[in-house]
C-alpha cells in the first residue's frame, strides 16, 4: 500500500441522523427525559411571551393594559439553565453508556469530528421535540391564565405572522440549548481514544 | 507496489508507566507476518497479546519501535489516514463482539460502508450478501439481543468484512462461546483466511484455533517467546 493510495472517510449529515434517529428510538426513555426537560423549560419561557402577546393583542383591540410581571423573565431565565444543566448530565451520561460503541466506531472508521456530530444530531432531534412540546405547553398555559380576562379565543386573534415568529423563536431556542448543553460531552466522546473506550466494560 | 509482508513490527515496545512502576506490556517485538497467513498469539494473560492487537490495529500508539502495514509506517499517518487504515484495511473482531446494540444485523455489517463512503443501497445488499454467507442470511433483521452468543459473533465477522479488507485482527474471538460455537467460529475465520486469503492474526487461549494456524507466536512478559509452525 502506498501512502498516495490512502483515502478519505465519510459520514454526512444523513448518514448521522439515520444513526441518531435509530439510537433515539431505541433508547427512548432516556431521549425522553432530554426532551421532557426542554419542553418545560420552554413551556415556562413560551407561557409568558405568549401570555404578554396576547395582553398585547387584546389592548390593541380596545381592551385594559395589562402584562407580565418582570421578575417572571427572571424565573424563566433560571428554568431554562437548569434544563441546560440537566440536558448535559443526561448526555455525560449517555456518553458513559456508549464507550464502547464510540470505541467500535473509530474502529470502523469514525473521525472525532463525526462523533460530536452523531451527538448534535441526536440532541437537535431532542431540541426540536422538546421545542414542540413545550410550545403548546406553553400556549395551553396562556390560553388558560389569560382567558379570564382577554376571553379564550384570544390566540386567534394574535395575527398569524406574529404567533409563526413566536414559535420559530421557541423552537429555534429549544434547538439552541439543547445543542449548546451536548458540545461538551459530544467533544468528551469524541476524544476517547479507541483502546480506552474498548476496554470499558460496563 | 507490494510488499512480502503485510504486517511487519519492528522492536516494537509498549510501556506504561504508573507512579515509580513501569509495566512493559510490550518489550521489543519484532515480527513479519505473510499476506494470507493465519497466526495465532498465544500466551499466558498479562503476556502483552491484546495489547499487540491495539497497537497492529492502530487503536494505541507504540512507546517506542514501529508497526508498518503494506509497507507504510502507521506512525506517520494523520487521524483521516488512519481512520481510513481502520475503516479499508482491517477488520477488527472482538471478545465481547461489540456490536451496535440499537441497530440490526445488517445495519452493523452496513456501518462499515458507511464510513468507506458506499452508497446506502449498496452497502445493505453487500452487507446482506455478506450475512448469507457467514449462515446468517434469515437473521439479518434481529438486533444483538435478540441473537444467540455464536449468533452475535458471525455478525461481527461479517461486519470485519465489510469494507474487504486485507488483515482480520481478532482478540480472543472464540473466548465468550461454548465449545460448539467457538469451533464453528474457528472454522468460519478459517475458511475465510484459505478461500480469501486474509491475513488471520489472532490472539487466544483456544487450542483448537491455535492448532488450525499456519504459525503460532508464544508470548511472555511483553517478549516473543518462540516462534513455532502450526
Ligand atoms: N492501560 C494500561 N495501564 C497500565 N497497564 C496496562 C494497561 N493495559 C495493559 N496493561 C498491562 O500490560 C500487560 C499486558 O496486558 P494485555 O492486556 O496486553 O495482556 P493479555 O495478554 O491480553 O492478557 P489476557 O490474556 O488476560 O487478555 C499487563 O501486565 C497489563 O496489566
Ligand atoms: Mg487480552
Amino acid at each position: 500500500m502506498a501512502r498516495e493510495s490512502i483515502g478519505r472517510v465519510h459520514f454526512s449529515l444523513g448518514d448521522a441522523a439515520r444513526l441518531g434517529y435509530d439510537h433515539i428510538k431505541r433508547r427512548w426513555s432516556r431521549a425522553a427525559i432530554n426532551i421532557a426537560s426542554i419542553a418545560l423549560g420552554l413551556s415556562f419561557y413560551a407561557t409568558l411571551v405568549l401570555s404578554d402577546t396576547f395582553y398585547g393583542t387584546y389592548e390593541r383591540l380596545g381592551g385594559s393594559q395589562l402584562s407580565v410581571e418582570s421578575y417572571q423573565y427572571w424565573l424563566v431565565g433560571v428554568a431554562l439553565v437548569v434544563s441546560v444543566v440537566g440536558i448535559t448530565n443526561a448526555m455525560l451520561i449517555a456518553v458513559y453508556e456508549r464507550y464502547k460503541e464510540i470505541g467500535t466506531m473509530k474502529c470502523l472508521g469514525a473521525l472525532d469530528r463525526h462523533i460530536i456530530l452523531l451527538f448534535l444530531v441526536e440532541s437537535s432531534f431532542q431540541g426540536l421535540a422538546g421545542g414542540l412540546a413545550g410550545f403548546l405547553l406553553g400556549l395551553a398555559a396562556a390560553v388558560a391564565s389569560t382567558g379570564f380576562t382577554t376571553g379564550f379565543d384570544i390566540a386567534l386573534k394574535v395575527p398569524p405572522l406574529q404567533m409563526l415568529t413566536l414559535f420559530t423563536g421557541s423552537v429555534a431556542l429549544a434547538l439552541t440549548l439543547s445543542m449548546t448543553a451536548t458540545l461538551y460531552p459530544a467533544w468528551r466522546a469524541s476524544k476517547l481514544r479507541p483502546v480506552e473506550a474498548l476496554r470499558y466494560e460496563l | 507496489m507490494s510488499y512480502d509482508y503485510v504486517i511487519e513490527l519492528r522492536d516494537l515496545n509498549r510501556h506504561y508507566t504508573m507512579g515509580e512502576e513501569t509495566v512493559k506490556a510490550l518489550d521489543g517485538v519484532n515480527l513479519e507476518i505473510k499476506r494470507g497467513e493465519y497466526v495465532s498469539i498465544v500466551g499466558p494473560s498479562g503476556s502483552g497479546k491484546t495489547t499487540l492487537f491495539n497497537l497492529i490495529g492502530g487503536l494505541d500508539k507504540p512507546t517506542g519501535g514501529s508497526v508498518f502495514i503494506d509497507g507504510v509506517d502507521i506512525a506517520q499517518l494523520d487521524a483521516y489516514e488512519l481512520a481510513w487504515l481502520r475503516c479499508r484495511k482491517i477488520g477488527y473482531i472482538f471478545q465481547s463482539f461489540n456490536l451496535i446494540q440499537v441497530l440490526t444485523a445488517l445495519e452493523n455489517v452496513a456501518l462499515p460502508t458507511v464510513f468507506a463512503g458506499v452508497p446506502r443501497e449498496e452497502g445493505l445488499r453487500k452487507a446482506q450478501h455478506i450475512l448469507e454467507s457467514v449462515g446468517l442470511g434469515t437473521r439479518v433483521h434481529h438486533r444483538p439481543s435478540e441473537l444467540s452468543a455464536g449468533q452475535q459473533q458471525r455478525v461481527a465477522i461479517a461486519r470485519a468484512l465489510a469494507n474487504d479488507p486485507s488483515i482480520i485482527l481478532a482478540d480472543e474471538p472464540t473466548g465468550n462461546l461454548d465449545l460448539n460455537t467457538g469451533m464453528e467460529i474457528i472454522d468460519l475465520l478459517h475458511g475465510l483466511n484459505k478461500t480469501k486469503g486474509l491475513t488471520l492474526v489472532a490472539a487466544t487461549h483456544d487450542l483448537k484455533m491455535i492448532k488450525a494456524s499456519d504459525r503460532i507466536v508464544w508470548m511472555r512478559d511483553g517478549q516473543i517467546e518462540r516462534i513455532e509452525r502450526g
